[in-house]
């Protein structure tokens, strides 16, 4: 049968999910309540690394309204470790056992009539601390005498190795010059509008728990997470949540839910634990790469890029739940968009006493972005060659994809001449070139910033252990599922099995299922259904739904087809290679007589209510389900010289920002930015856009505002959003997004994912049109977030 | 122990008058989220800072987790869910929709909320002004432009200039986008 | 972070208020708008017994142009005095100082009072008040008393008002006809805490000398600061970039203790108390020539 033009890939359409939300009918995790429900609140440890001597409850438990009252050791009683994917033997309790690591770690956790009630009953606990001297400088937490954060690890370093791919010593030695920079990457948080929680119902009688959270993973690690519940897994059941962001911060969720988890069974009620925003800047678990970089990129004269070499120290903080994966994400497009023909990566994975990291949109590849855009600006000034030409010159061509890139990843396909020419169209810098010259003779200061840079998608999951040595080996499977069922009238539904959070996955599927049956995606019916009845999907994350979605719908939409195809030819007693499906109709071929075509209501009637009509030996009903998995991806060498392709969907951007700095007082405006995108396949553009854009003003953000700052003594001092800036509306630029299309030859439409791309290539950008503006004074930038205080500073250095 | 008495308070949501026994710190959020059911409006932060509680109180836009349902008493207050009526959205709520000024939609009724009140005070709002007026209401998601142009959008529907047709603003995709040679 | 346990009073006149605050000592406190108050309740930074709401008082909240000095009610709310037509046409600094409090919502409780005796260093209303020798009025139990601004603001949120006491007023006399005045304040990001704002009125005499200049600041130190240096430095001098420069060095050097936290450092804040003490007399002053 063959496929029609595309009517729905590709469109404009309005979201569906927005109706609910605009009139505050979708339910997320607090809007939960069920009879008999209880409330849960947090003790928080003041100090950042302490013994635990004693804790008295007995006064909060006395409490009327309280029910339960729970220390780290009583809880054990209740639930187990937090999952964690890393080999290293670190151990993580939801509630703190021993010793705090954190300032803010919980020591207590109260179920009770309400969450007032709940605070009131944590003033009455009493703790009697052993404080520890804290460690929090990276470098220091290194010393062989630092305190240690883990008392069963030799040493706080707990990832140390240097991999090297091509011939770097050689390139290195080629080179007429070797560009170098020490670069700070500071360590932000994702902090999305909801914060992290849950909802947890343990039925002792039948041995079963519900949890209701916005935890994303839900048909890939629930079943961990029941591990932690000490439940079968098979008798935990995760119900799909929409979800008030995420940005990474919500993949897991294994302390919320055991917190809850934990408190259900010790009151036989149903219990909510949700975070306020103080738990969440504090204890969230969504703290990000947090880094020191020595970079060195190797050049020749005429700005050919010949190797690279990055050694980097990553302050994971207190835990390591997802191990370095935030640097392996970086392995992908270490090396960007240039054909650099071999580098060398080092990385140290440190344990300070700080909330741990999670992978915030970007997960470390926003950092390569960084890293490499500034040694590339750097060689720009230091060569003396403009830097889009320079760009230009090291760029991976067309007729080169599929291209693999030093560390064994794949790019699938690409056109980045084409993306940094549409973008240079646009941005007009000969005219801003000019505005800047008239403005530095008024003694203002105008930069202009460009760079381009990877957006990978759709990881695969050997990312998360290849870091490990052979035979070290772990999961190869990073599925995605869905299910379609044609019903008795022809309607269709499609169901999900991971959550929606703040993508726009209902859309997707209804304009892919659209799309494969010649219906309105306003017909068709979507759901999510929870993991009891659900396939494996491992949810949002690396930018990889559209893509996933589309495979999984092609998938089971095939198989639906199919058997439509062979009902309706038993039906018409027409060879099945005659009949077509077109504007939601089974046609033969050549023959416009309706009464020769079937509709989808026909033959779903058929197959519901006919059994006698269908073929023998025919199952009635017609649905189907498929579970797909990464359409590219293959297994890293056992000596891990090449770790194989793991993320091999890979898009592009080229943003161009420019920026007026007020040299006194260090304040940042922008006065233009021009974004040019390359997803391949655009699914819906005004959806891309709002992730661009909303992805740009995060970048802003890192670049200008956001930074968890810990005092000398380890308290958390970003405890809230008067802190920890995230920018407000007259902060972000209206941005000018342009769509460039380079279809991926591996996946259904040719589409990639884009959701993280803006945030990761705003910062380099921003970072560059700030240089360029302060170039006057000769300020290299070799940090972020550029303050107001900080360009302050810097500008009157300058000027002695 | 407890000095606190509960006390009996009188609001008028989304036109429904109610009497809540409410204790004194009883937030104004959570007298609506819980006690009344109308869980659209969204706890940010609690800190007053985020702006994603904001509800109007007596027409004017109020952080309801920096207000105790006691001070509300007598007062007349508008949430999200009092926006659509007889089924049929606000002309903001249709803006944001047809602009995509939303994606988790989290922080969306607050806006919605703070842009009610700011199109009924400055119909004709310029750009800057209206960045100014949201300044307040936090979003991750979005990045403020979508949100922007749906608030244009409503105040040019209100003062009878001609609308965008229905449907987010046609990407004119031939002329934009460059599809690649492919591989 | 939900707030702890109190009695709550709702107040219908100042004489309830007062006998409430009397009544209840130290345990109680006074909620108007409560954008700071329950901020702190929330957090459980301050616990207190006894909540006496005035948000009722109506007799308290006006405007009122009186013979050459602006008298505002404290309940008052910000938001009415950042677009009242007399304020914003001959008080501009005020306004301008109103507009610049927190957001929206918050202007909407916001009272001028609250924000007055709420005294947080970085506070907008203070350096106004300081600018124009504000008089605060205040009733207690023993009847009103007058206190001079130069006598308010004695530390980092306290005042020398007593427990038992309610501010009624804030009294600011209007700058002389002709002058120009402004409110400046620079802010990490466009909306949201100033690191430091300024207060400016300027007056010009005929021979385009200054004959007259107000300035206080906000955020450089433990309460605003009248930069009476900085007045010094301008007055008689003539209206021009360098007077204003001297005028800022003279500020900026002044400034005893500037606080230091994640924001900013002191000595960037006595930096910025510098950058805005020249442009705002630079605005000032425009606006006073624009007038004469």
């Amino acid at each position: 049968m063959e496929t029609q033009e595309r009517r729905w890939v590709g469109k404009n359409l309005k979201r569906r999910e927005d109706p609910a939300l605009l009139t505050g009918k979708a339910q997320y995790t607090d809007d939960v309540s069920l009879p008999g429900m209880l409330h849960a609140a947090v003790l928080r440890s003041p100090h950042a690394h302490a013994r635990i001597r004693s804790i008295d409850t007995s006064k909060a438990k006395e409490l009327p309204g309280v029910y339960a009252v729970l220390t780290g050791e009583e809880a054990t009683g209740y639930v187990g470790p937090v999952p964690c994917f890393a080999a290293e033997p670190v151990e993580e309790r939801a509630i703190a056992v021993d010793k705090v690591r954190y300032a803010g770690e919980a020591v207590v956790a109260v179920a009770a009539d309400s969450r007032y009630i709940a605070e009131d009953a944590l003033e009455l606990v009493e703790v009697e601390w052993e404080p520890l001297p804290p460690v929090g400088d990276m470098e220091r937490a290194m010393e062989p005498d630092a305190p240690l954060v883990h008392e069963n690890l030799d040493s706080n370093v707990v990832y140390d190795h240097t991999f090297v791919f091509g011939d770097v010593e050689g390139d290195f030695a080629s080179a007429d010059r070797v560009i170098r920079r020490r670069l700070r990457w500071p360590r932000a948080t994702a902090a999305p509008m909801e914060t992290s929680g849950a909802v947890c119902r343990y039925d002792a009688a039948r041995g079963r728990m519900d949890v209701w959270s916005n935890t994303n993973m839900l048909n890939f690690v629930a079943w961990v997470i029941s591990g932690t519940l000490q439940m079968p897994p098979h008798m935990v059941d995760f119900h799909p949540m929409y979800t008030g962001g995420s940005f990474g911060s919500k993949h897991v969720l294994g302390k919320q839910i055991a917190i809850a988890g934990a408190l259900s069974k010790a009151t036989g009620r149903p219990v909510k634990y949700m975070e306020d925003r103080a738990d969440n800047l504090m204890a969230n678990d969504s703290q990000a790469p947090d880094r020191i970089y020595d970079a060195e990129l190797a050049v020749s004269e005429e700005g050919e890029f010949l190797s690279l070499r990055l050694h980097t120290i990553d302050d994971y903080g207190a835990y390591f739940m997802f191990a370095i994966t935030g640097n392996t994400n970086m392995m992908a497009q270490i090396t960007g968009p240039y054909t650099i023909p071999s580098c060398e990566t080092g990385i140290k994975a440190v344990l300070t006493n700080k909330n741990q990291q999670t992978v915030f949109r970007g997960a470390g590849s926003d950092v390569g972005n960084w890293v490499i855009e500034r040694l590339v600006d750097a060689a720009s000034d230091e060569l003396g060659i403009d830097g889009a030409e320079l760009r230009r010159k090291n760029f991976i061509q067309p007729e080169q994809f599929p291209y693999k890139i030093p560390t064994g990843n794949v790019y699938d396909s690409g056109n980045y001449e084409a993306v940094l020419d549409l973008a240079l169209e646009h941005a007009d810098l000969d005219r801003w070139r000019e505005e800047q010259a008239k403005a530095r003779a008024e003694g203002r200061y105008i930069g202009m910033g460009l760079a381009t840079a990877q957006q990978r998608s759709t990881y695969f999951s050997t990312e998360f252990w290849f870091h490990n040595p052979a035979p070290a080996t772990g999961l190869t499977t990073s599925p995605e599922s869905v299910r379609i069922g044609v019903g008795p009238t022809g309607g269709i539904t499609v169901t999900m099995f991971s959550p929606f959070w703040g993508n726009s996955p209902e859309t997707v599927v209804s304009q892919l299922v659209a799309e494969e049956f010649g219906v309105d995606p306003e017909e068709v019916s979507v759901a999510y259904d929870s993991t009891m009845h659900a396939l494996p999907s491992a949810g949002p994350g690396g930018s990889r739904m559209t893509v996933m979605l589309s495979g999984a719908v092609r998938g089971a939409a095939t198989k639906v087809r199919r058997k439509m195809v062979e009902i309706s030819a038993h039906l018409l007693e027409a060879n099945p290679d005659d009949l077509e499906l077109r504007d939601g109709r089974v046609w033969v071929k050549g023959q416009p007589d309706e009464a020769r075509s079937l509709s989808i209501a026909d033959i779903g009637m058929k197959a519901y209510w006919h059994k006698l009509e269908l073929p023998e030996g025919m199952e009635g009903g017609l649905e189907g389900s498929f579970t797909y998995d990464h359409p590219y991806a293959s297994m890293p060498s056992d000596d891990r010289t090449d770790l194989g392709a793991f993320y091999p969907i890979m898009g592009h951007a080229c943003h161009i920002p420019v920026v007026e700095v007020d040299i006194e007082t260090g304040q940042v405006k922008f006065l233009e930015y021009v974004a040019v995108h390359d997803v391949g396949t655009v699914m819906n553009p005004r959806s891309l856009q709002g992730q661009i854009r909303g992805g740009i003003a995060q970048g802003i953000g890192i670049a200008l505002y956001e930074e968890v700052r810990y005092g000398e003594d380890g308290q958390n001092l970003t405890a809230s959003l008067d802190d920890y800036l995230v920018p407000g509306a007259p902060d972000v630029p209206n941005v000018e997004v342009h769509h460039h299309e380079t279809p991926s030859p591996f996946t259904e439409y040719g589409v990639k994912g884009g959701g993280e791309g803006g945030r990761m290539v705003a910062p380099p950008a921003v970072t560059r049109a700030v240089e360029d503006a302060l170039s006057p004074f000769g300020i290299k930038i070799d940090e972020m977030p550029m303050t107001m205080e900080k360009i302050s500073t810097w500008v009157r250095g300058a000027r002695g | 122990m407890m000095q606190e008495d509960y006390l009996t308070v009188r609001l008028t949501v989304n036109g429904v008058a109610h009497r809540l026994g409410v204790e004194p710190r009883r937030l104004l959020v959570d007298a609506l989220r819980e006690d009344l059911g109308l869980t659209g409006t969204n706890v940010g932060c609690n800190q007053g800072v985020c702006g994603s509680c904001t509800v109007l109180v007596d027409g004017r836009s109020v952080r309801s987790c920096l207000m105790f349902a006691a001070q509300a008493d007598g007062a007349e207050i508008t949430t999200v869910e009092g926006l659509a009526r007889d089924g049929e959205m606000h002309p903001l709520q249709a803006a944001f929709w047809e602009k995509g000024a939303l994606q988790c939609g989290f922080c969306t009724p607050g806006f919605l909320m703070t842009g009610v009140e700011l199109l009924r005070r400055n119909p004709e709002p310029g750009e800057g002004e209206i960045r100014d007026a949201l300044a307040g209401n936090t979003c991750r998601c979005t990045g403020y432009e979508h949100i922007v142009e749906a608030v244009q959008q409503a105040a040019r529907e209100n003062s009878g200039e001609p609308i965008d047709t229905e449907g987010p603003p046609e990407v004119d995709i031939a002329a934009e986008v460059v599809r690649g040679e492919g591989s | 972070m939900k707030p702890p346990n109190f009695k709550y009073y709702a107040a219908r006149s100042v004489e309830q208020a007062l006998g409430l605050l009397a009544e209840h000592g130290d345990g109680a406190r006074v909620i108007a708008g409560g954008q700071s108050l329950v901020q702190d309740m929330n957090a459980r930074r301050v616990a207190p017994r006894v909540l006496i709401d005035v948000n009722s008082i109506g007799e308290l909240d006006f405007v009122r142009p009186e013979d050459g000095t602006f008298v505002i009610g404290a309940l008052t709310r910000t938001a009415t005095v950042e677009r009242d037509g007399d304020v914003t046409g001959r008080l501009p600094v005020l306004a301008e100082a109103a507009a610049r409090v927190g957001h929206v919502a918050v202007r909407n409780r916001g009272t001028v009072g609250g924000n007055v005796a709420h005294a947080d260093p970085a506070g907008n209303l203070a350096p106004v008040a300081l600018a124009l020798d504000a008089v605060l009025v205040a009733r207690g139990p023993d009847g009103g008393r007058d206190i001079a601004v130069a006598d308010f603001f004695v530390g980092p949120h306290r005042t020398s008002l007593d427990p038992t006491e309610l501010l009624t007023e804030v009294r600011l006399p209007a700058p002389p006809p002709g002058a120009g005045s402004t409110f400046l304040e620079i802010s990490r990001r466009g909306r949201g805490w100033g690191l430091a704002g300024v207060a400016a009125v300027v007056a010009l005499g005929d021979d385009g000398t200054v004959s007259e200049a107000r300035l206080a600041l906000s955020g450089v130190g433990p309460t605003a600061v009248r930069a009476r240096d900085a007045e010094a430095a301008v007055r008689g001098e003539r209206a021009s970039e360098e007077t204003w420069r001297a005028a800022a060095e003279a500020a900026a050097a002044a400034l005893e203790d500037p606080p230091s936290d994640i924001h900013a450092s002191a000595d960037f804040r006595r930096h910025l108390a510098g950058v805005l003490v020249r442009r705002a007399l630079g605005v000032a002053a425009a606006r006073a020539e624009g007038r004469s």
